[in-house]
């Protein structure tokens, strides 16, 4: 008897272990990240579509990153500037976000559910904690779309912006996320 | 046998632990090749040109300015701010490296023209290169009136240079330009028609919107001095600037020092009208440009 309840303790080891290790992941690294901040002088609103996400359904996290040189803005000025003055991308190439998550994702269903992520984003090398819903929709063809917004102040990434231009830069950004994934074999 | 449960919860524990590192490892996507862009602030440096062209689609509105020497008459000229010479510039760029621009020059009424083109860029990555190489050719035809030329063509001067630049650190850029200026008609007989000139020129970033500049340009020819039509000796000077650039939202401004009130390139290369620093034969000038967005940048779609 006490041999049996051993090798089932194994056997449920093993399960979840080998559930952990072929967990469902899914990935993309083609999502969009737009930002838009506009003031009377400027809207500043760039895009990038090479953002790269995995969502591990098993261990309710999400990870999140993107080269600040791909994004793209409405004139190529600006993106100079944000690259060499502001997100200073040759030191801080990337923006980075790691999160976890509660809520349990039906793989089962089309219909959009709602999960809220909680982490840490790290930009312009500041790390700061962020709290976003996100709506996931599971589509028929097994692919899953991801849609997130929230919102940033540069400031709170310690982006210093110098007092002649304070009335072209937003104080705060929206952000939307945008991403179609694939299931990881 | 409780051991045994411990081990095996153990080995299967850092699983989860694991999860997040993994999932960055899932998304590292290796070493890249990145080209290196902004080397300089603005396609000049201070009478130089440098590697960079403006943006594709973008229009550039060039405005230079050289006012007459400092130690010119001091205060009756006011330090030389009540004599200027400009060139207006307007130049255009086609793609991400073919950039065209014209401009005019108060110097000897000049008119001017130039294509310049990325060859070579540098890069930093798996597929690195050290430099970026940009080829620039320019012409000036002279519209002066009180000089005599007998044919159009004696109008007609050349320069041809090879920008070879790099991007050091986020700070410090260099560059050396191996450059040819040919004169169809020199001012002076004994003037060579044809000069070499190694131009060479860095900036130092002060912080993210403020730079030291320098450039020197020495001519590859021997003797220092030219003998004039009258067998009189007359001493040149190679091109030596210092300046800051200064960047405000849509423009730079560069103010600098520089002993050639020239503006155009044969002149201030390999003109005989450069002032000598040591005698305070120098001249402040200043270069703004400005920049139109004439073709929106491609984007990602929404």
């Amino acid at each position: 008897m006490k041999r049996q309840s051993f090798m089932w303790t194994i056997m449920l080891y093993l399960f979840i272990g080998a559930g952990t290790l072929f967990a469902q992941k899914y990935i993309t690294r083609e999502a969009t990240i737009a930002f838009y901040g506009e003031t009377a002088l400027e809207t500043i609103d760039p895009i990038s579509n090479q953002g790269s996400s995995v969502i591990d359904i098993e261990n309710k996290a999400l990870a999140y990153q993107v080269q600040m040189k791909s994004f793209r803005f409405r004139k190529a000025l600006m993106e100079e500037h944000f690259n060499e003055n502001y997100v200073e991308s040759e030191t801080y190439p990337k923006a980075v976000f790691r999160g976890q998550f509660t809520e349990d994702i039906d793989l089962n269903t089309t219909a959009e559910q709602t999960i809220t992520v909680k982490g840490n984003m790290n930009l312009h090398g500041v790390d700061r904690a962020l709290e976003t819903t996100c709506v996931i929709k599971v589509n028929e063809d097994g692919t899953l779309e991801l849609k997130s917004e929230f919102q940033l102040k540069p400031k709170d990434f310690d982006i210093h912006i110098p007092s002649a231009v304070r009335n072209k830069i937003a104080e705060t950004f929206d952000v939307t996320v945008k991403g179609t994934y694939k299931p990881v074999n | 046998m409780r051991y045994v449960y411990k081990a095996l919860l153990a080995l299967f524990i850092p699983f989860t632990g694991m999860a997040q590192d993994d999932l960055m490892d899932l998304l590292d996507e290796g070493e890249t090749t990145e080209v290196v862009d902004a080397t300089f602030k603005g396609t000049r440096l201070i009478n130089m040109q440098t590697n960079e062209t403006p943006a594709p689609g973008v229009l550039q509105f060039m405005f230079l300015h050289r006012f007459g020497a400092i130690n010119d008459d001091f205060l009756y000229n006011f330090f030389g701010l009540d004599n200027a010479i400009v060139r207006l510039g307007l130049d255009y760029a086609f793609n991400d490296w073919l950039n065209v621009g014209i401009g005019r020059s108060s110097n000897n009424k000049t008119t001017d023209g130039f294509v310049k083109a990325k060859l070579l860029r540098q890069k930093r990555g798996t597929d690195a290169f050290p430099v970026s190489v940009t080829w620039y050719s320019a012409g000036f035809l002279s519209m002066d009136r009180n000089r005599n030329f007998d044919l159009t063509s004696d109008r007609l001067t050349y320069v041809h240079q090879l920008i070879i630049a790099r991007k050091m650190n986020k700070s410090i850029s260099l560059m050396l330009t191996p450059s040819v200026v040919h004169f169809n008609l020199t001012r002076e007989a004994a003037q060579p028609n044809t000069v070499g000139v190694l131009a060479m020129g860095g900036r130092f970033k002060i912080n993210q919107r403020i730079a030291i500049t320098a450039e020197y340009a020495p001519q590859l020819v021997n003797p220092n001095f030219r003998t004039g039509s009258e067998g009189q000796r007359i001493d040149y000077q190679n091109g030596l600037s210092i300046g800051v650039d200064i960047e405000t939202g849509g423009h730079v401004f560069q103010l600098h020092l520089t002993n050639s009130r020239s503006i155009i390139d044969p002149d201030w290369m390999a003109g005989a009208a450069t002032g000598n620093w040591l005698d305070g034969d120098i001249y402040f000038g200043f270069n703004i440009s400005r920049v139109f967005t004439v073709k929106e940048p491609k984007r990602p779609e929404d």
